[in-house]
């Protein structure tokens, strides 16, 4: 008898299943986090992603994971410009305290990563380096939690805005930085100086053209939300695949397109965005795999380094929201909650880390496994942090679902 | 009993109260801001108060006391400016009009004070579809028995005033038909409607004590009727309004309020009468219905009009008053308004014929209420 028409075993995890399994884990992982250790949802994500990853069970080996970069950019994608797309520059215009307030926020945040990182004795350019990585809050924390708990509110709408403040300072500033660590390390110099500028002017003007495309493609689709919305997703998901085959920033590219969309949209012709239960499943695949690609290594052998780097950039933060919090509207205590809904450092620093250690392998042997330690931390504590701040001040909506 | 003496103010003065909607600028959705705004506007100096209303999606703005409808407006503008002002602070918008055209009433949130807190408890959804946004005016009477005598004379106006504010076509996202989609949410509670057919201040406070009695009320405020006295400030409240689109046609509906009292209390024109009362919710529908298109039962000739021929019929006749207390401009103004077909509900209507969405139509109106000129935002 013919037994051909059977599956040879073992059969092959197509791409199918794996994203399938992937997000069935992650949300099983989550709920579980939720219903017996009170923990948001995103926390289980990341240790489901922890577990299956090389670190431990190897499920998601290496090769697996690279293969699955593309969901993580489309997932980035799709947050970073979200996010982008809730700046409001007339905002900053009429409240130039948050202007003040949001730039502080960075320096601060940048200044005390950079100070303490000099004083236990790495030299300077690299510290700086590692600072401006340091300094980006994670846009995909801050919004899935105030997505989950529906959270709306002065702390909330300030988390988001800082957010891409710092997300935009860390890459301009780290970018601006390359060149000087060239000079310091003897790179090449065609390479220190090209490379950051072609990513950084690729992207944006990559940004600039998808925008002005989005805004052409939707001015002739009328204003209807449900082909909006396609269209939405379309150009994101174009404009990522742009970027990656450009070798592009995807976070770059993606925040221009977002801001721009909103900020040059002058007759309003793009209706609000409400990516709605879609964006979720882009979420939890997103934490996922980076909980799969988190390294703790440098847990063992620099704990208290890694620590204290945490907590000096969480002061440096604070000090900057309650100087000028106040100034810009923030009502009494909100700054407190403001800068602990900021904490969690962002998953972008994986990649800032993988890039800039590639030119500079010093730099990996150094300062990468630290601030790849800090990061993994962050992922699991951090979403904890900002759900506490955003429930605490009392802007969750009683109906959201946050653990 | 002292909050049901009647405090005498000085004849036909005016103030009014307008509820505004804070909304998100990102979406221009009902906000959440009321508290944040509030906190700002309290480290200013302002003529007037700011205070919260129901859900924390709402800020109602009260004027002092005046005798003019400029000097009203000039109030309006000088507060109006504050609120925009702070709002922005805090990316805010403001807007005016009777109703969030798209905002889902299951998201709103009770303002926590005890006594929103008590209302949220006792009538549940209905607290929360009551984020309407309505303008109250006030105008002030000499003694509790002509405030019983005005709310009987200006109940023959509710559909004047319903017609001449009309300004919320759109709910929950959808074009109702009606110019005025406000009221049928204040319909719903048990003691909204009328004042009953009492004859003077000692007949009404009567009827008070026996509805206190029942345990039906605490205070005049549980009553959520259209035309109420409001013994504390000494006036008669007229409550039927949607907040306009504007503060300069809040002054004018004021305006018009003090003119109509005015020709009232002076010439006694007419005795009270339970026709009017029977008439009222048939004119009342109509008015919401179909504005100043809408046709009225005039109650004394026992015959129809059209609802805006009535409103310059009456304007003609009351303008000699409305010239004494310097508001013939004013009636003037919105007689040109009536004949021109215009209203602030026509107005949101063509906005999102032309504009094609509401969240464009919630901008706009967000606009007008700043007194933006287009293209400047």
């Amino acid at each position: 008898m013919d037994l051909s028409f059977l599956p040879q075993l073992p059969f092959a995890l197509s791409a199918p299943i794996m994203f399938g399994a992937l997000l069935a884990a992650g949300l099983l992982a989550g709920e579980a986090a939720n219903r017996y250790a009170s923990l948001p949802r995103i926390t289980g994500y990341a240790l489901a992603g922890v577990a299956l990853g090389p670190q431990m069970s190897g499920v998601l080996s290496r090769e697996v994971l690279h293969a699955l970069s593309v969901l993580i950019d489309l997932s980035v994608g799709l947050i970073v410009f979200e996010l982008g797309f809730r700046f409001d520059w007339r905002w900053l215009k009429r409240n130039r305290w948050l202007l003040v307030t949001a730039v502080a926020e960075s320096l601060f945040g940048f200044g005390a990563i950079f100070g303490t990182l000099v004083y236990f004795g790495f030299e300077l350019v690299l510290a700086a380096s590692a600072a401006a990585i340091g300094t980006a809050t994670s846009p995909a924390v801050v919004m899935l939690v105030s997505h989950e708990l529906r959270a709306e509110g002065q702390v909330t709408e300030r988390t988001l805005l800082f957010t891409a403040v710092n997300s935009v300072f860390a890459y301009a500033a780290l970018t601006l930085l390359l060149p000087l660590l060239h000079l310091e390390l003897r790179a090449g110099w065609l390479e220190a100086l090209l490379r950051p500028a072609y990513i950084l002017g690729g992207s944006l003007l990559a940004g600039v053209a998808a925008c002005m495309l989005m805004l052409g493609l939707a001015r002739w689709l009328g204003k209807r939300e449900d082909r909006q919305f396609v269209l939405l997703v379309a150009m994101v998901v174009l404009t990522v695949g742009v970027a990656r085959s450009l070798n592009l920033s995807v976070m770059i590219t993606l925040m221009t397109l977002g801001m721009l969309a909103r900020n040059l949209d002058r007759r309003h012709v793009l209706m609000p965005l409400r990516f709605g239960y879609g964006g979720q499943l882009f979420f939890v695949i997103l934490f996922v795999l980076t909980g799969a690609g988190l390294k703790f290594g440098a847990w063992a052998t620099a704990a208290w380094l890694v620590a204290t780097l945490l907590v000096v950039r969480f002061l440096g933060k604070a000090l900057a929201i309650l100087v000028f919090g106040r100034l810009s509207g923030v009502r009494p205590g909100g700054a407190g909650l403001l800068a602990i809904a900021l904490l969690p450092m962002s998953g972008l620093a994986v990649g800032m880390v993988r890039d800039t250690s590639a030119l500079f392998p010093v730099f990996g042997q150094q300062l990468g496994g630290i601030l790849l330690a800090a990061v993994a931390l962050s992922e699991l504590v951090g979403p904890l942090a900002t759900q506490f701040a955003l429930r605490r001040a009392g802007e969750a909506h009683p109906g959201g679902q946050g653990g | 009993m002292d909050e049901m003496d009647f405090r005498p103010s000085a004849a036909v003065s005016l103030g009014v109260e307008l509820e505004l909607q804070l909304l998100r600028a990102h979406d221009l959705d009902l906000s959440r801001g009321a508290a944040d705004l509030l906190e700002l506007l309290g480290k200013r100096k302002l003529p007037g108060a700011v205070k919260p209303e129901i859900t924390e999606s709402m800020v109602e703005l009260n004027s002092s006391v005046h005798l003019h409808h400029g000097s009203l407006r000039d109030e309006l503008v000088v507060m109006r400016d504050a609120v925009v002002k702070e709002a922005g602070v805090l990316n805010l918008r403001v807007a005016g009009g009777g109703s969030h055209p798209f905002h889902d009433w299951a998201d709103r949130r009770i303002f926590p004070t005890g006594r929103f807190r008590a209302i949220l408890e006792r009538y549940g959804y209905l607290a929360k579809q009551f984020t309407v946004f309505g303008q109250h005016i006030h105008v002030g009477c000499s003694s509790g028995d002509d405030a019983v005598y005005l709310v009987h004379m200006l109940t023959r106006y509710v559909p004047h005033f319903i017609a001449l504010s009309a300004a919320s076509p759109f709910y929950q996202g959808e074009d109702t038909e009606f110019q005025s989609s406000r009221l049928t949410s204040i319909n719903a509670f048990p003691l909204a409607g009328h004042m009953p057919f009492v004859r003077d201040w000692a007949e009404f406070l009567e009827y008070y004590d026996k509805m206190r009695g029942f345990g039906i009320v605490a205070s005049m405020k549980d009553f959520y009727w259209d035309i109420r006295p409001k013994p504390e400030y000494g006036t008669v409240e007229i409550r039927v309004c949607d907040t306009p689109l504007t503060v300069q046609r809040a002054a004018l509906l004021g305006a018009y309020a003090q003119a109509l009292a005015a020709y009232h209390l002076e010439e006694r024109p007419r005795a009270p009468a339970r026709a009017v009362y029977l008439v009222n919710s048939f004119n009342r529908f109509e008015a919401s219905r179909f504005g100043c298109r809408g046709e009225l039962v005039e109650p004394y000739e026992s015959r129809r009009k059209k609802i805006g021929a009535d409103i310059l019929q009456t304007i003609e006749t009351v303008m000699p008053h409305a010239l004494k207390v310097g508001g013939a401009d004013a009636l003037t103004e919105l007689a040109a308004d009536v004949r021109h077909g215009y209203s602030d509900a026509n107005w949101l209507l063509e906005c999102r014929t032309m504009r094609g969405s509401l969240p464009d139509v919630v901008r706009e109106a967000a606009a007008r209420w700043a007194g933006t000129p287009a293209g400047v935002r």
